[in-house]
């Protein structure tokens, strides 16, 4: 489904990352793993378009190098991003109505809406309220509904448990699973080796900007033998 | 009493008037960062076309005002296109004098193409009557202007809470990148953002014609600084704070006009701006602010 | 030179600027040589934009923040210079109504200028203290409000400063050596600032605040002296004018000068001093050229159509096409001495 090759991604003059190729298929669950500055999040800019890169990029066999952004989202390519970026100066219904902002089924849209606060009742509760008022980990399921509500093909996630509580990254997690279920294709990015090898079909691990480990989730086992690679310590 | 009455009602269109633009101002700023100078030559724009619609089409009043904010939407469409649209993403000083630059073209264009002095545009005046409500007196031009400013202004925030273009204005004020992200075209919110801009422009325009009954190229400037400086007294960028600096300038005025010796009118302006100052110095980022930093969009 | 105390980057900035006042010198002899009387004016109003360019880029172009206030601070010196060295009979006829015995006393055209500095940075320091605590955007919109507050009190105080009208009977105390003599002094001194310790703080704050702030830059501190430095230069500037024109109004001292100075730095590319004459000396004679095209003139046997509108037309074009195709300038980050050295 995503065909990453030769990616290299630049932020200015640096280059972050230095030509990995990556692929996830239909149905997939995929992580990319690797110690704090590795290039995760700029792997992910570029699959957006919010960073420069080279390299190709196919999603479904169509090259999205050229598109912009917003065209990016359009052929279904979702980002639940570093750090939420939620739009807290709008409630969290409008957040949500956002994310499906370029859909014309409205109505299917309200009633997935209505879904999702079902789903995570807090939400519902508070879906008049501004969404800068929320919790971090409330933030974050927000952040994943909004991806959601635009249909995407693919969900890109960059590290949805990052600062939150053990029962509400097991929650995430849960909830990970869940949407895989659903035959959702994701593209996970994580600090949290192991549970994010739990969830996942194949494992990428990313160090300094180049791929230095793949496989199957199963070839990883727990995650333990990666503190090393995962920590950036060289042996 | 009836003198209160008039004098506030007279704050009220002064202020309506620099709300009208101060909030074609913010809301280009809040969504891509510019202050755009070339706001005041949208309106001149409108004039003119004015002048010509009505020596070429028609001298109904009605036909008109629909013609001259079209006029101004289309303006304010128009340069997004042509000027800022390279500019977009550059910093404030290089949108600033892009804007600026746009502005000098614009009004030595209309001294090429019209003439240094006022041409006459009188359809408009009829609105500026003395009516009589009961034992007050007032100018039916202030009220109209009071109420079309704050029927604007609620139509506006209809539009920004309850449309997805106008909540991904917004958003767009916030965090311009997430609603790409969200499949939200970059150019229909900017281009929705002109629009409204132009469409404010148009309205005051017209209420511009009414009072002046001509139009020259230098038309659009002043009104437009004072706008700027309605915007920063009630925070650069955002909406109510326009709103707000606006008719605080408005108020200010009128108040001062009263307050001085009629031998000092004159000073008003200084003294209002200096007062502006005093809420700088007290607040530098202005009354109403936005929480974050201003800076770089897109 | 090794016995100078000054470190390479420094003996190199007085080498650029040698080259630079070599340059201005070379403008004045051919002037002197070719050049017709009526040049004479044009000439030191170049020299006047000079001045205040060299002036901007002390504060925008060493921390990279916008102002615009600059024409206010040349025009109250101006005033100031004007109002204090215009001879008591002269005032009667040409500020009769003046307030504070305004017109009832006249000084030597040294204290009046002294006066105008003293008066300019002292208003520089208190808009400095205030400013240097600002974000860079905020800087650049609060200038446009003090160029706005100034101007309109120019305007709307008739009878200290004439409004729209000129103030004039100001006797010619300046002539093109005086000016030229200025614009070198202040060449000098620009790079001078830019190469001292103060300068490089201020630039470093400009690449990174932060990083800056935590290598122990005191960024409000250099931010201040700039902006103070700064303001003498436009201060020099509007005294210049005023002991030159005769008479002065305030018009000048407002937007359109504003943005073609600013124009004229950031074509030349604010981050150099060469940069800053090289926009000032492009963007003047460019326009000279279109203006005398603006009256009709006779070339080769045509005469050409009079076009109000045309100058103005242009400097809007130059200054959108600046900014769109060459926000970074014709210089960049260098000085002239760069080339010499690479040519070596
Ligand atoms: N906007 C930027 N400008 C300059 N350098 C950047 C920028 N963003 C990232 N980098 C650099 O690129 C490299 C990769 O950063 P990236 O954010 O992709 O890492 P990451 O794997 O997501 O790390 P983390 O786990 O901390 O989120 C780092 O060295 C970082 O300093
Ligand atoms: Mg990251």
């Amino acid at each position: 489904m995503l065909e990453i090759s030769q990616l290299k991604v630049f932020h200015g003059v640096i280059e972050a990352v230095h030509g990995i190729d990556v692929s996830v298929s239909e149905g997939q669950c995929v992580s990319l793993l690797g110690p704090n500055g590795a290039g995760k999040t700029s792997t992910l800019s570029a699959i957006t378009g919010t960073a420069k890169s080279t390299g190709s990029i196919r999603l479904l066999g169509e090259d999205m190098t050229r598109l912009s952004i917003e065209e990016r989202c359009r052929k279904g390519i979702a980002i639940s991003p570093e750090g939420r970026r939620i739009f807290s100066n709008l409630t969290v219904r409008d957040n949500m109505l956002m994310g499906g902002a370029m859909r014309r089924d409205r109505a299917a849209l309200l009633s997935e809406i209505g879904e999702w606060f079902e789903r995570f009742p807090i939400l519902g509760e508070r879906a008049g309220q501004m969404a800068g008022t929320l919790s971090g980990g409330e933030q974050q399921m927000l952040a994943i509904a909004r991806a959601l509500l635009s249909r995407p093909r693919i969900l890109l996630l960059d590290e949805p448990s990052l600062g939150l509580a053990p029962q509400i990254v097991a929650k995430i997690f849960e909830i990970i699973r869940e949407l895989k279920s659903r035959g959702i294709t994701i593209l996970l990015v994580e600090q949290n080796a192991a549970a994010a090898i739990g969830v996942s079909d194949k494992v990428y691990i990313l160090n300094n900007g180049r791929i230095s480990r793949q496989g199957a989730a199963a070839e990883f086992g727990d995650g333990s033998d990666l503190m090393d690679e995962l920590t950036g310590v060289h042996s | 009493m009836d003198y209160f009455i008039q004098q506030s009602l007279n704050a009220l269109s002064f202020g309506a008037e620099y709300a009208l633009i101060a909030l074609g101002l913010a809301i280009v700023f809040s969504i891509m960062g510019l202050v755009n100078f070339a706001h005041g030559e949208v309106i001149a724009f409108g004039g003119y076309s004015m002048v010509i619609m009505g020596t070429l089409l028609t001298n109904n009043p009605f036909v008109l005002m629909v013609g001259v904010v079209a006029a101004c939407v289309f303006a304010s469409v128009a340069l997004e296109r042509v000027a800022f649209r390279t500019v977009r993403g550059a910093d404030l000083t290089t949108g600033l004098l892009t804007a600026f630059g746009v502005s000098i073209i614009l009004q030595n264009l209309f001294l090429l193409f019209g003439s240094p002095r006022p041409i006459a545009a009188t359809q408009f005046i009829f609105l500026d009557r003395t009516i009589a409500i009961g034992s007050i007196r007032v100018s039916s031009l202030q009220i109209y202007e009071t109420v079309t400013t704050l029927l604007a202004i609620l139509a506006l925030m209809f539009f920004l809470r309850r449309t997805t273009l106008g909540m991904a204005m917004r958003a767009a004020a916030l965090d311009f990148e997430m609603v790409r992200l969200c499949g939200v075209r970059a150019n229909r919110v900017i281009a929705g953002a002109f629009a409204i801009s132009g469409l404010l422009a148009g309205l005051a325009c017209i209420f511009i014609m009414a009072r002046r009954g001509s139009v020259q190229p230098h038309m659009g400037f002043d009104p437009v600084l004072v706008a700027f400086v309605a915007c920063v007294i009630g925070g650069f960028g955002s909406l109510p704070g326009a709103v707000l600096g606006g008719f605080l300038l408005g108020i200010t005025e009128v108040a001062v006009l009263i307050l001085l010796p009629q031998s000092a009118g004159g000073l008003a302006h200084a003294v209002v701006f200096a007062l502006v100052a005093l809420v700088l110095i007290w607040r530098p980022d202005g009354i109403l602010s936005p929480a974050r930093e201003k800076g770089d969009k897109i | 030179m090794r016995f100078l105390p000054l470190n390479s980057a420094q003996r190199q900035g007085l080498l650029g600027s040698a080259m630079l006042s070599l340059l201005i010198l070379a403008i004045v002899g051919a002037y002197y040589l070719w050049g017709e009387s009526y040049q004479a004016r044009m000439l030191y109003a170049v020299f006047v934009n000079l001045l205040v360019v060299v002036g901007l880029q002390v504060f925008t172009g060493n921390a990279n923040i916008t102002s615009f206030s600059h024409a206010a601070f040349m025009g109250i010196a101006a005033y100031v210079a004007a109002i204090c060295v215009t001879p008591i009979a002269m005032k009667a006829i040409s500020l009769p109504d003046a307030p504070w015995g305004l017109n009832a006393f006249e000084l030597s055209a040294l204290s009046a200028a002294l006066l105008a500095l003293l008066i300019t940075g002292l208003l520089g320091l208190a808009t400095g203290l205030f400013m240097a605590r600002l974000t860079g955007v905020g800087v650049t919109i609060v200038s446009i409000a003090i160029l706005v507050i100034v101007h309109s009190i120019f305007l709307y105080r008739t009878d200290i400063f004439k409004g729209n009208q000129a103030l004039f009977g100001i006797p010619k105390i300046f002539d093109l050596p005086q000016i030229t003599a200025l614009v070198i002094v202040a060449i000098f001194i620009a790079r001078a600032f830019r190469e001292s310790a103060v300068g490089l703080k201020l630039r470093a704050s400009a690449d990174d605040e932060v990083g800056a702030r935590a290598m122990g830059v005191d960024v409000f501190k250099v931010r201040l002296i700039a902006w103070v430095v700064g303001t003498l230069f436009f201060a020099t500037a509007g005294i210049a004018y005023a002991f030159y024109l005769g008479t002065i109004s305030a018009r000048p001292f407002y937007f359109n000068f504003v943005f073609l100075t600013v124009s004229m730095l950031i074509l030349g590319g604010l981050r150099s001093v060469t940069g800053a004459v090289f926009g000032t000396l492009m963007i003047s004679m460019g326009l000279e050229l279109v203006r005398w095209l603006e009256t009709g003139p006779v070339i080769s046997g045509i005469k050409f159509p009079e076009v109000l509108g045309l100058s103005g037309l242009l400097l809007g074009v130059v200054i959108v096409a600046v900014m769109a195709f060459l926000p970074r300038g014709i210089m960049g980050n260098r000085e002239i001495e760069d080339f010499v050295k690479r040519k070596r």
